[in-house]
């Protein structure tokens, strides 16, 4: 079933990012938008990964591109910056599994550096994974950040609100 | 407005402050010098600020009468904190629109600093689930994901426990990392993913904060803090290997 496997992916998403977010103490309003912004954002890399052949790199971009845009909104309806609302999100997408690869590489890498014709398949997957991995973290990065680019002026002001709760202290001045 | 050269400097003292705790917490550049700009622009001065990795020059100077004081300030090793980001980014705005007084400015930040964090315990839980979903999520079996929902809380609780003391934080990452790692490699005693159990179990310390505010940084033009920024999670990524590479070495020889 395609949407139950969409759904499932977002779902564990959702709980890595909030997991991971947790690290970094965010706000207690921004849980359930970071969740939501993981779910969404991975899901979406996901389908496009598994049903329209894409790559990881160009999915992730597709991917971060969404949350930041969605954290556009959600960042108005909680009141918090858009960097503590997408960076949790992201978390889940960093290639964990490739940076992994590549360091396995690396260390079988040093076990046969006699053996051509071995250090070379090692030297050739270490490559491979780290570029992949370097790739998806800056395109992560990037696809997120085009919304502060595009939309300077409604991105900064995310934590500005219309009405404060109670009247403004008497100036001393 | 016309400060006093008193005035100007519990202003710039304030600024400093507040802008060297927002960069030790995590938040990138340029958000911490248009959160400052904004505070100055409430007290009628102007800001000029020059941001190093570990420390910040901070120029202030009067809009009515010329008057400057500059500080220079070191930015503290804070833990990362979205709230700080979020609630002190929401405190320039306050100060920009209801022109607060600098008593009860600095009365709010304080309140701000002085709240508690999230408990350690329930952080602990929810970066073990977090981590056990992830393992799921790169394909790992079942038998996989409860080794390295083990794992992680081991891990973690390692780090919490070395982070309480001070430890220095490349030695706590490598220690932590063997510590999940060496769990995880129960794994390879099982009929399960032991590879994506080993891969998956120091994950929760890959410092994804810094390296895409790193990104940012670097991306808005902040390049000199944005470098130093990936320098700092790149050196924090090898600590994670040096600890992976420990079960490695020892158990996964014979995988070949």
């Amino acid at each position: 079933m395609i949407v139950l496997d969409v759904i499932a992916d977002g779902l564990l998403a959702a709980v890595a990012a909030i997991g991971f977010g947790a690290i970094s103490n965010p706000p207690r309003r921004a849980f359930k938008y970071i969740a939501a912004l993981a779910a969404i954002g991975h899901a979406t890399r996901f389908a496009l990964m598994t049903y329209s052949g894409m790559d990881i790199a160009s999915a992730s971009f597709c991917a971060s591109l969404t949350i930041g845009l969605v954290a556009l909104w959600f960042g108005r309806l909680s009141h918090c910056p858009l960097t503590v609302l997408y960076i949790p999100a992201l978390l889940p997408m960093i290639p964990g599994m490739y940076a992994y690869r590549s360091f396995y590489a690396l260390i079988q890498l040093m076990q046969c550096i006699n053996n051509y014709a071995l250090s070379e398949t090692y030297m050739h997957q270490l490559i491979v994974n780290a570029t992949v991995t370097f790739s998806v973290v800056f395109l992560l990065a990037i696809g997120a950040t085009l919304v502060l680019f595009i939309f300077p002026s409604k991105a900064y002001a995310m934590t500005r609100r219309k009405n404060y709760p109670e009247p403004p202290a008497p100036s001393s001045k | 407005m016309n400060n006093t050269p008193e005035q100007l400097k519990q202003i710039a003292e304030f600024i400093a402050s507040y802008a060297t705790c927002l960069l030790g917490a995590g938040v990138h550049t340029s958000r911490v010098l248009r959160n400052s700009t904004r505070i100055g622009d409430a007290f009628g001065v102007s800001i000029h600020m020059t941001t190093l990795s570990k420390t910040i020059v901070i120029t202030i100077l009067d809009k009515g009468n010329d008057n400057s004081h500059t500080e220079v300030a070191q930015i503290p090793a804070l833990p990362i904190s979205f709230e700080y980001n979020a609630e002190l980014s929401a405190l320039s705005w306050e100060i920009y629109d209801r022109h607060l007084p600098l008593e009860e400015v600095q009365k709010r930040y304080e309140e701000i600093l002085a709240r508690p964090r999230m408990s350690p315990k329930l952080v602990l839980l929810l970066v073990g689930f977090a981590n056990a979903s992830f393992c799921r999520l790169f394909g790992g079996d079942w038998g996989a994901v409860a080794i390295v929902f083990v794992a992680t809380l081991l891990g973690f609780f390692t780090r919490q426990k070395m982070q309480q003391r001070h430890y220095n934080h490349f030695i706590v990452f490598t220690v932590s990392a063997f510590v999940a790692s060496m769990v995880a490699s129960v794994s390879l005693l099982f009929d399960c993913t032991p590879n994506i159990a080993l891969g998956t179990s120091v994950l929760y310390l890959i410092p994804g904060v810094p390296l895409i505010n790193g990104f940012i940084d670097i991306v808005e033009g902040h390049t000199l803090t944005g470098t130093s920024r990936l320098i700092q999670a790149f050196l924090l990524i090898i600590c994670i290997a040096a600890g992976l590479s420990v079960p490695l070495l020892l158990f996964t020889k014979n995988l070949l």
